[in-house]
C-alpha cells in the first residue's frame, strides 16, 4: 500500500451534528421543572447535566417507564404561579437589599413612589400599586434611620407576594455627604420596625 | 512420479502445520481459556464502525453499467495512542492519513484527532460519580444505552477499547457478584440495582471475571505468580528439623524426655550475666 491508498475525505462531522432530544422521567420533585413521574424532553446536555448527574431524574427507558408508571397522556396539572418567571423573580427580589437614596437637608416621608424609582434605579419595574409599604410611617431627615432595615411587599402579576428588605441612604453633595462604606449592603443591621425583626431574621441574606 | 508425490506430502504437512500464536510460547502457554476469551472479545473481535460510514448487504451494482461489485466495509487503519487508556473515548481513536486539499497540489499529512471533553459519569453499581475525559460519541452512547453500566456492560471489549473502561467493567462485574456490598446500608435499593443489572452476569463465569480487564503483561504476572505461589520452596532446615524430630520420636520417648529436661536445667552462660551490676560484679 502506498501513501495514495490513504488519501481521506471527510464525510460527516458526527460533533456538530444536532443530536435529538432526551427523554427523561423526574424522581423527586425540581423547582421549574416538575413533580415525580412527569416526563421531559430536553436537549442532551441539559438533560444529563442538570437532571441525570445530580440523581434528580433516569432515563424513560421502557423498563423506568413500568417502575414509575408514567402515563405520557396525563393532563398537566395547573400551574402554580403566574408565570414560569415567578420563581425566578421571587428569588431575586428575596435575595435583594434595596437602597432607598432620600434627601438628607429636605424634610420628607416615604412613600410608593420613592420606592418604585428605588427599583427602578436597581433595574426592577415595579408599579407602585404592587407596593405594600410598612406599616409605621417613615419620615426624615433622620440619620437615626442610616443603619436600620425594615421591609416591603411587592405583589408580581397581582399574585405572588415577596418581601424586600430595604435600607435609607442620605443623600447630600459637599461636606454633608455622608464617608462611603465598602460593600455596605453586606453588613448586618438592625431591624427599623421591632415587629418586622422575626421575618427580616429569616429573610436569606 | 517422485515430484508430485513430495508436493503431495508437501500439502499434507502444510494442512498439518500450525502456526504458533502468542497463547503457544512459554508462560503463555498455561494462561487460562477464561483469559483467552477475554483477550478474543477485545483484540481480535471487529469494532463497530466508527471512522467510516459502513454499507449494508454484500453486492451492490453499479448504477451505470450494471456490473455487480463485491461490499468491502474494510476498515481505516487506526492509531490508538497510549492517552487512550486514560479516558474513555467510545471506540474514536485516532486516524491517520493525507488530505487531498487541492487537485493541482501535492496531498497534505493529516492526523484526525478526536475532540476530548471532561466531564461526570454517574455509576449506579458502584454507586459514585467519576470524572473522565470521553468524547461526544461517548456521552452519546451512555444516553442511548440508559446509563453508564448498561454502556460498559453491553458493549464488547473491542469497542470500549480503552483499558479505564475494562477496568471499570471488571470492578462493576465483581460488584454485582459480590451482590453489590456498596448498597449494604440501604437493602431495598441493593436488591433494585443487583434485580435491574443480574442478566449480565449470566454471559460470564467467576473465573472470566477474575481474568476480565486484564493486559497481557498483567495476565501473564498474574499466571507466574500464581505458579509460584503453588510451588514455593520449603526451606531445607524446617525439612531437616522435621525429620530430626521424627528421628528422636522413633529413638524412644523416655530418652527425648530426659534429653529435654537436661537441656532446660543447665543454666547457660548469658543468664549469669548482669548488665546492671556494678564493672566488678559482672
Amino acid at each position: 500500500m502506498r501513501g495514495r491508498h490513504f488519501v481521506y475525505d471527510l464525510v460527516e462531522d458526527t460533533n456538530i451534528v444536532k443530536k435529538s432530544d432526551i427523554k427523561i422521567i423526574l424522581t423527586q420533585f425540581v423547582q421549574g421543572a416538575g413533580t415525580t413521574g412527569d416526563i421531559l424532553s430536553l436537549r442532551p446536555y441539559k438533560a444529563y447535566q442538570d437532571f441525570l448527574l445530580p440523581g434528580f431524574a433516569v432515563y424513560a427507558s421502557p423498563e423506568n417507564m413500568a417502575k414509575y408508571k408514567v402515563d405520557e397522556e396525563k393532563p398537566k396539572v395547573e400551574d402554580m404561579y403566574s408565570s414560569p418567571y415567578v420563581q425566578l423573580t421571587m428569588g431575586q427580589l428575596s435575595r435583594l437589599v434595596l437602597q432607598i437614596t432620600m434627601s438628607k437637608s429636605e424634610p420628607w416621608v416615604l412613600e410608593p413612589w420613592h420606592i418604585k424609582a428605588s427599583f427602578r434605579k436597581t433595574g426592577f419595574i415595579v408599579p407602585e400599586y404592587a407596593i405594600e409599604m410598612p406599616p409605621v410611617q417613615i419620615k426624615g431627615p433622620d440619620l437615626s434611620l442610616q443603619e436600620k432595615e425594615f421591609y416591603i411587599t411587592v405583589t408580581i402579576n397581582k399574585r405572588e407576594k415577596v418581601n424586600v428588605r430595604c435600607r435609607i441612604h442620605h443623600w447630600a453633595t459637599g461636606l454633608d455627604r455622608l464617608p462611603w462604606v465598602e460593600e455596605h449592603w453586606k453588613k448586618p443591621v438592625e431591624p427599623l420596625i421591632p415587629e418586622q425583626a422575626s421575618v427580616l431574621e429569616k429573610m436569606q441574606k | 512420479m517422485a515430484s508430485s508425490r513430495l508436493q503431495a506430502t508437501a500439502r499434507q504437512l502444510s494442512k498439518t502445520f500450525k502456526k504458533k500464536t502468542r497463547f503457544d510460547i512459554g508462560i503463555a502457554s498455561e494462561l487460562p481459556p477464561a483469559y483467552k476469551k477475554f483477550w478474543r472479545e477485545w483484540k481480535v473481535l471487529k469494532p463497530a464502525a466508527v471512522h467510516f460510514v459502513a454499507q449494508e448487504g454484500k453486492w451492490r451494482r453499479d448504477e451505470l453499467t450494471g456490473e455487480t461489485l463485491p461490499i468491502q466495509n474494510i476498515p481505516i487503519p487506526i492509531k490508538y495512542p497510549a492517552e487512550i487508556h486514560e479516558g474513555i473515548w467510545g471506540g474514536e481513536a485516532v486516524v491517520k492519513g493525507f488530505q487531498k486539499r487541492d487537485p493541482q497540489r501535492r496531498r497534505v499529512p493529516h492526523y484526525w484527532v478526536p475532540v476530548l471533553k471532561r466531564t461526570v459519569v454517574r455509576s449506579e453499581v458502584l454507586n459514585t460519580h467519576l470524572s473522565v475525559t470521553v468524547t461526544e460519541r461517548t456521552i452519546k452512547l451512555i444516553n442511548d444505552h440508559y446509563g453508564f453500566d448498561h454502556y460498559l456492560l453491553k458493549t464488547p471489549a473491542c469497542d470500549l477499547v480503552s483499558m479505564l473502561a475494562l477496568k471499570l467493567k471488571k470492578q462493576i462485574l465483581t460488584e454485582l457478584m459480590n451482590g453489590c456490598p456498596r448498597y449494604a446500608h440501604d437493602p431495598a435499593k441493593q436488591k433494585e440495582i443487583y434485580k435491574e443489572y443480574k442478566t449480565y452476569l449470566s454471559s460470564y463465569t467467576p473465573e472470566e471475571i477474575e481474568w476480565y480487564g486484564l493486559s497481557w503483561y498483567e495476565a501473564l504476572t498474574k499466571v507466574a505468580k500464581q505458579k509460584e505461589a503453588e510451588n514455593k520452596p520449603i526451606p531445607l532446615k524446617k525439612v531437616y528439623r522435621k525429620n530430626l524430630v521424627e528421628k528422636l520420636k522413633a529413638a524412644g520417648l523416655e530418652e527425648n524426655k530426659g534429653s529435654a529436661d537436661e537441656i532446660s536445667t543447665t543454666t547457660s552462660w548469658l543468664s549469669k550475666m548482669n548488665p546492671f551490676g556494678k564493672k566488678d560484679e559482672a
